[in-house]
């Protein structure tokens, strides 16, 4: 359905996060606080999560390989199958992947099985096998987003990497793949405990690489659950960012609508140049174009440019355009950037 | 008397400050040569890893500006860049005088491309890491140089992937500092003097 783009809100988009942290610091307590998640243990380790957290999930799978996630989840199969499994998946609304890492290792495995090329001797993948590994993690992402219409969380856990005596945190997972992932994330955190408190940071550091958009940055700390206190926190969080999300999409729009119209005018002003006649007659007009954004930049470098083809220069004693002197013909003084210097 | 800084001079300066470049003996890069020859504006002699980056920027460029990328190899890859830049303003050069330290500067930069609010500058690596421009000083300067501008993306590739990296004008610190730190340590140990000769700005 195509509609306008300032009848976009935003406000129910669905969310794709990853987290990272250490074992044992809380991370898939806190992914099952999004709301209504479908638990989907890659890692075949709910046995030794505590029971009452394994009950916040609103329904629990445990794929033995790829082939059968894909099955569950209906990806590659006939609209009718995708059907009957968005119907069994309508009571959910977000798929949790216990660990990505786990993840992209058994979707190796399953590229291995479909395609000889994708694998090596030794049994791990090609540079091909990495290139198909990433399509297809965002194929995944993009079936569980567009598909299935869900939020997507999954779980990294976290290594060390050092750098020199700098310690930097990476998210667990094979080869360049560990890259890839946060490209196509809204947020990604790492959870750390900071005194007894437990933490997520959606900024950059220098300890580790953090995704935050949408209003969400800095370090959140996570409440503690206790007995009559609900575990919410990703769904709270989830509300903030497309809240947040709405907001800014309308400033944004309304930015973007002015800096379009600003350079729209530009661009007709500065076509209608031709010669000093008519650099002269249009400057006073360019001069008054109500810019956005950095649309003033962007015209006055493409207006210098066209007078500087045309052998044109600014002279300031003048106040108008002049043929350019031949000595100066590449050093035509524009009067935005002279200006600035100053 | 104004003096231009810019911010390889900065990165220079900063990476001749990391604890003994030799320590592992991987590196065979004199940190603090290479600040000796930024100092004296020596040209830095052309190696395979810039003008490979020279070559990836032009052909973005082309690319962004209608050639078909079919028949090189890094043609995917930069076409992706290109599709992200397209409209923007390349090679977009960018002044601003600030009071720094009892001294006239004139930050100084030439942004790759300048696009709606957003700056780009493109990066070619063999190696890419999530974070990897976290600590450059390129980022807080162009937001210096360029008020207007709210995000600014980082946009690498190693001639196949594509990485972007944004940060945003509101968890990006302040160049000034860095420039403050610079200008100290040129006064404690004596260097002013050079900088002062070589860098004069017109």
């Amino acid at each position: 359905m195509i509609v306008k783009p300032e009848s976009l809100t935003f406000a129910d988009k669905k969310i794709r996060m990853l987290i990272a942290g250490y074992p044992g610091i809380g991370k898939t307590t806190l992914a099952l606080s999004a709301p209504k998640p479908l638990y989907i243990d890659v890692d075949l380790s709910a046995e030794r999560i505590n029971r009452d957290v394994l009950n916040m999930a609103a329904g629990i799978t445990q794929p033995r390989d790829y082939k059968e996630l894909r099955a569950d989840l209906g990806i590659g199969c006939t609209e009718l199958e995708l059907q009957a499994v968005k119907n069994n998946l309508a009571d959910f609304e977000t798929i949790v992947i216990d660990t990505g890492g786990k993840l992209l290792t058994i979707m190796g495995q399953y590229g291995k099985g479909i395609e000889p090329k994708y694998g090596q001797r030794d049994g791990s993948l090609s540079l091909k096998g990495y290139g198909w590994l990433g399509k297809e993690f965002q194929r995944f992402l993009d079936h569980c987003i567009y598909q299935l219409d869900k939020h997507i969380v999954i779980v990294f856990h976290t290594i060390e990497d050092k750098d020199g005596d700098d310690v930097k945190l990476r998210i667990k997972a094979e080869g360049s793949s560990k890259n890839s992932v946060w490209e196509v994330m809204d947020l990604g955190g790492f959870m750390e405990m900071r005194g007894n408190t437990r933490t997520i940071g959606f900024s950059n550091c220098e300890r580790y690489f953090a995704k935050g958009t949408r209003g969400i940055h800095g370090i959140r700390q996570i409440p503690e659950l206790a007995p009559g206190v609900p575990n919410d926190f990703l769904t709270k969080l989830f509300a903030e960012y497309n809240a947040v999300s709405a907001q800014e999409s309308e400033q944004a729009a309304a930015d973007k609508a002015a800096y379009e119209n600003a350079m729209q005018i530009g661009h007709e002003l500065i076509g209608k140049v031709s010669d000093l006649e008519s650099v002269n007659a249009i400057f006073p007009e360019f001069l008054k174009i109500p810019h956005a954004l950095t649309s003033k930049r962007e015209l006055h470098a493409e207006w210098n440019a066209k007078c500087k083809a045309l052998g044109l220069f600014y002279d300031k004693v003048l106040g108008k355009y002049t043929p350019a002197p031949a000595a100066k013909d590449n050093a035509a003084p524009a009067p935005e950037e002279e200006k600035e210097a100053k | 008397m104004r003096y231009t800084i810019t911010h390889s001079l900065l990165s220079s300066w900063l990476h001749s400050m990391k604890d003994n470049p030799y320590e592992d003996a991987t590196t065979e890069r004199d940190a603090g040569e290479e600040l000796m020859q930024a100092l004296r504006r020596e040209p830095i002699p052309m190696n395979e890893a810039m003008q490979n980056g020279i070559d990836f920027e032009n052909l973005v460029t082309r690319i962004a500006y209608g050639m078909s990328p079919e028949g090189d190899s890094w043609g995917e890859a930069a076409a992706a860049i290109a599709d992200r830049v397209r409209g923007g303003i390349f090679q977009y050069k960018a002044y601003k005088e600030v009071q720094v330290g009892g001294m006239t500067l004139l930050l100084n930069g030439r942004l790759d491309v300048l696009k709606a609010g957003e700056i780009f500058d493109i990066k070619f690596s063999k190696n890419y890491e999530p974070g990897k421009f976290f600590g450059s000083t390129q980022h807080p300067m162009y937001f210096e140089l360029i008020p207007e501008a709210n995000s600014f993306t980082y946009l690498a590739s190693n001639g196949s992937g594509v990485w972007s990296e944004t940060y945003r004008r509101d968890e990006t610190q302040s160049i000034i500092p860095t420039i403050e730190s610079f200008l100290s340590w040129l006064s404690d140990t004596g260097l002013m003097p050079l900088y002062q000769e070589k860098w004069a700005a017109k």
